[in-house]
């Protein structure tokens, strides 16, 4: 009894103390917030202020966002959205069948595959970035619409190495139970593997999203940057710029790229959460 | 045996019929995307390059002229540190908020997903917010965040910690909560102290996440290239012992403005990715056997 | 939940797999992917065959113009023409990337001799074009080795300090009075003695943030770069300096950064819309920017009666006959790696962008003076304030900044060192600045050509 106690008196102390740092660990997110409401000037001189009647300026800066940097922010945001689900989907779709096929047939080129695989993993993308911007561009894979290619081969290794782990714990009788009914190896995958996959799809889809959503430097060197920028690229460009530095505009651009992100990990938090947590174990 | 013949024939053959398509469109990805921009990476270190195209062979003299640059052995100096310094940083910090969340406490999930949101931001962004923040803080001093290479390098251990601490801590936390509440029940009977708890019996139980971890900060570390663009852009730049130096540089964005001086560094810039690549080869390979060994005893 | 996943994996596969399939063929552009980042793409109506035009824009405030022009160009011939601009900063950055491209630029800016070194075997000779025959003056031209016309400077502008005429009255003073760096300096001290009383400084803030270092590490810099290269009789990139004129540079810098409101320490994050908003606001007389200011001046509400521009003193023996700086960082070259249509298509983009009426108009409004025989007189103040200096017989500061070897590298670190020594200003953090002046020039001297 006397225990019991004990622990729910450090507990709530315990419980403060986290309260506290939990809103201390939102500041910075807070300062973009109070930020975006306040004119430029503003921004410079007293980050730290909140906004006053002098210095709110209401929603102009998200309606000078939407075109700052000469470039529509809606249009940067739909690259990136765009990328990010096809290059996901490719590489969760394609990289699981390729596991499933190196896990099911014993070949040469199924060792060499998932050896190159593994290597890939160890390769930093430095290594590769100058050259992979050439091929890129000669293979007309520097647009949005194509880069997803890109983002699957860079991609392949990693999400190859994480659906193994799974696959090779697959048993095989249902498969051969599949077979047995008449089922070709497409049907099987579909109808059998697939559906079992469904944790590590979920896992692999939560660490590549994250990686291709907030990637800047391949979609930077590979698109044909004088058309297509991605939000991170959006970002970096505004800072860059000459003479337009609007502190004010650029928080409210950063907040609006940071919102659906926000949302989305509000709705799918267990799932985002556990994917970590799978994919690091098994990483 | 005569299972796994049967295997062999029922879902093996099949399956290598479809080889075109479970396969084929991958591994032609993976040639564009990785083996050959890798193959000719290594073969253009060796090269004076503007473009692929008009590539001449010049030996080792890009290595060399690598190796002599001062700014390079100050990025990887900066990038040890900074590799240390976050590793230390980050799992401790991250290990005891874990440790705190999967006690007894209210509100646990809730601080938990605001202790991971900054992950779901990217590195250019972090470095945006952060750079702000630093300036205005800095200005009350004098001061500003490149004016030195000491604010530039705790500004971005700051901003590290404050982005992948939540990561971490997701992982901690599967690794404490896979520890049985028998064997903690366990040593309680025993009258163990909390702390003996904790380094007795908690620690090594989590020793797979802690390497997971300690591994994934390092990886982290060395390859920090957003961040550091976006805070400092290696900011200042000096003159020191008679060549420039950026300060606060790490070797992935050394790499990159090395090759942006001009169509002469290009060559060079490779070499350094490619030495770049077998130092980050070198340190995940001896970290993997180190802790196979490590699981290999337990 | 399993047909869920199912039919989303089914429709993003079909998205992925549509994805791909429209990227073969190379000009399916979605409609989306045209007009991006300040861009004008030409409409379907391209006649078939002939060249398309590229022009890499370096002037980012020049953008708008451009576009416009290529958009009338575009209306009247058909030809395509693009225009993309850089952000500023990342214009060689940009220049490298996009000429590795298949779609590579076919018009590109060239800013001084080291530049074309680097470019000159992708830049065509244009000697003997139309285009050459229509130059007023050979002044402006980068020649490569062999004497070859490779770039072709289009426009000139130059700088110097900008006034508030109607405040610098206001004070009780005149521009007659200001003749060389003492009379400026006492001018200067009286107003700024004065400010609270009068509600206005001397100079605006100096700051050394991205958006307006340049206006230091580039222009102001340029003092004592040329006053060292006349007296050495410098006319190609020298490998080394000797910082001859550092002093003069001192005593500038420490009136911009004591004669005004802003305070020093906080220079390093101040902008160039701060700078600028200080004194179109009339918080500032002075105002050290260059000739293509003086849109943006009228723009945000100034009177053309109220400015003019004076030359950058600092105490160099004999200045009262000095002139504004003036010179250019823009020469239009000719991607020679393009085909031959291209390369055409692009010459005569850029004749027509100096001799049609309404192109070369807009050119003047926007660039300054162009040496162009057919271009017309320019209207801005500024120009010819200087264009007057040069009636009186003053000498003209040349930009000896163009031959700044890896300039951005270059001047990133004299603002490291700039910023420093303002925030503490001592004789050991100037020696700093002039270290990056002279031994910064002979390091990137030898990294651009070792």
């Amino acid at each position: 009894m006397k225990k019991s106690t004990q622990y729910s008196n450090l507990s709530k102390v315990m419980t403060v103390l986290f309260a506290l740092l939990s809103i201390a660990w939102l500041i910075p997110i807070f300062e973009v917030v109070i930020n975006s409401f306040k004119a430029n000037s503003f921004v410079n001189l007293e980050p730290f202020a909140l906004p006053t009647a002098e210095s709110f300026v209401g929603w102009a800066n998200y309606i000078k966002g939407m075109t700052f940097g000469n470039y529509p922010f809606f249009r940067a945001a739909f690259y990136s959205f765009f990328i990010t689900i096809v290059s996901v989907a490719l590489i969760l779709l394609l990289c699981s069948m390729s596991a499933w096929y190196i896990a099911r047939v014993n070949s040469t080129i199924s060792r060499v595959f998932y050896y190159l695989c593994l290597f890939s993993m160890i390769v930093p993308f430095q290594m590769v970035m100058f050259t992979l911007t050439f091929t890129a561009d000669q293979l007309d894979l520097n647009t949005p619409f194509t880069i997803p290619v890109v983002y699957l081969g860079f991609g392949a290794g990693l999400a190859i190495f994480m659906f193994l782990g799974f696959v090779k714990g697959l048993p095989l009788e249902i498969e051969e139970a599949a077979a047995i009914d008449g089922c070709g190896p497409l049907r099987t995958y579909f109808n059998v593997v697939l559906p079992m996959l469904k944790p590590t799809l979920i896992s692999v889809g939560i660490l590549e999203l994250m990686w291709v959503w907030n990637d800047y430097l391949l979609p930077y060197l590979v698109l044909d940057r004088t058309k297509y920028m991605t939000i991170p690229i959006l970002v970096q460009y505004l800072k860059g710029s000459y003479g337009t530095v609007d502190l004010g505009a650029t928080m409210a651009v950063i907040m609006m790229s940071i919102i659906p992100i926000i949302v989305a990990y509000m709705f799918c938090q267990k799932h985002i959460i556990k994917g970590v947590a799978a994919g690091a174990v098994k990483g | 045996m005569a299972k796994s013949k049967r295997s062999v024939n029922l879902v093996q053959r099949p399956i290598r019929r479809f080889a075109p398509i479970f396969i084929l469109p991958t591994f032609l990805a993976f040639v564009i995307g990785f083996v050959w921009p890798f193959l000719q990476g290594i073969y253009l270190s060796f090269c004076s390059f503007n473009t692929p195209k008009d590539a001449k062979w010049v030996g080792f003299s890009n290595y060399v002229k690598a190796f002599q640059d001062p700014g390079f052995a100050n990025a990887f100096w900066n990038t040890a540190a900074f590799a240390v310094v976050s590793i230390i940083l980050i799992n401790v910090v991250a290990f005891f908020i874990a440790f705190a969340l999967t006690q007894k406490m209210r509100g646990a999930n809730l601080f938990r997903t605001v202790f991971f949101m900054p992950n779901l931001i990217g590195g250019v962004v972090l470095g945006y917010i952060w750079s702000m923040i630093f300036d205005g803080i800095l200005k009350n001093y004098g001061t500003y965040l490149t004016a030195n290479g000491t604010y530039g390098f705790w500004g971005l251990v700051i901003l590290v910690a404050w982005q992948q601490i939540g990561y971490m801590m997701i992982i901690y936390i599967a690794g404490l909560q896979a520890i049985s509440e028998d064997m903690l029940e366990a040593a309680r009977m025993d009258g163990a102290t909390g702390r003996q708890t904790l380094f007795q019996v908690i620690i090594p139980n989590v020793m797979p996440s802690i390497t997971t971890c300690t591994f994934l900060t390092l990886t982290n570390s060395f390859k920090m290239f957003d961040q550091n663009l976006a805070l400092t852009g290696g900011l200042p730049s000096v003159i020191q012992d008679g060549a420039k130096v950026n300060i606060t540089e790490l070797l992935a964005l050394n790499i990159y403005s090395t090759y942006n001086i001009n169509k002469s560094w290009h060559g060079v810039a490779q070499a350094k990715a490619v030495i770049f690549f077998i130092l980050v080869a070198v340190l995940a390979i001896s970290q993997q056997a180190a802790t196979r060994r490590k699981e290999v005893q337990q | 939940m399993k047909k869920l996943i199912a039919m989303l994996l089914a429709l993003v596969m079909v998205l992925g797999l549509a994805a791909c399939g429209s990227s073969t063929p190379t000009e399916t552009e979605a409609p989306a992917a045209t007009g991006a980042a300040g861009e004008t793409q030409a409409a379907a109506n391209t006649p078939a065959g002939e060249g398309r035009v590229y022009y890499l824009n370096f002037k980012p405030e020049a953008d708008a113009a451009l576009q416009e022009l290529a958009a009338l160009y575009i209306e009247q011939t058909g030809v395509p023409v693009k225009v993309v601009t850089a952000a500023s900063g990342t214009y060689s950055d940009t220049l490298t990337a996009e000429m590795a491209k298949s779609e590579a630029p076919t018009v590109f800016n060239i800013g001084n001799m080291s530049g074309l070194k680097d470019w000159d075997e992708y830049a065509l000779d244009l000697t003997d074009t139309a285009l050459a025959g229509e130059l007023s003056t050979d002044d402006f031209n980068l020649y490569n080795e062999a004497g070859e016309l490779k770039a072709m400077g289009h426009c000139y502008e130059s700088f110097g300090i900008i006034v508030n005429t109607a405040l610098l009255e206001k004070a009780g003073h005149s521009l007659e009075e200001i003749t060389n760096f003492e009379t400026l300096k006492a001018v200067a001290d009286d107003i700024h003695a004065r400010s609270a009383e009068l509600g206005f400084d001397a100079f605006s803030a100096s700051g050394l943030d991205s958006s307006s270092s340049w206006r230091f590490s580039g222009h102001l810099a340029n003092m004592p770069l040329a006053y060292e290269f006349r007296d050495d009789g410098v006319v190609e990139q020298p490998a080394t300096i000797t910082g001859a004129y550092m002093d003069n540079f001192r005593s500038i810098w420490d009136l911009y950064i004591t004669d005004t409101s802003a305070d020093p320490k906080s220079l390093s994050t101040s902008t160039a819309d701060e700078s600028k908003a200080q004194f179109t606001e009339g918080k500032a007389v002075f105002y050290q920017n260059g000739t293509w200011e003086y849109a943006g001046l009228l723009e945000a509400g100034m009177n053309s009666e109220d400015l003019a521009m004076i030359p950058i003193y600092c105490g160099v023996e004999g200045e009262e006959e000095a002139g504004l700086c003036s010179g250019t960082e823009n020469c239009w070259a000719v991607n020679s790696q393009v085909s031959e249509a291209d390369q055409q298509a692009s010459l005569d983009f850029l004749y027509w962008l100096v001799t049609d009426e309404v192109a070369a108009q807009k050119m003047v409004d926007t660039l300054g003076a162009l040496p162009f025989k057919s271009a017309p007189e320019p209207t801005n103040v500024f120009l010819a304030d200087g264009n007057r200096m040069l009636e009186e017989g003053k000498y003209t500061v040349a930009w000896a900044f163009n031959h700044t070897p890896n300039v951005d590298s270059w001047r990133a670190t004299v603002v490291t060192a700039l910023a420093a020594y303002s925030a503490d200003p001592t004789d050991a953090n100037w020696e700093q600045v002039v270290s990056a002046f002279v031994d910064g020039w002979a390091i990137e001297y030898n990294m651009v050509n070792g």
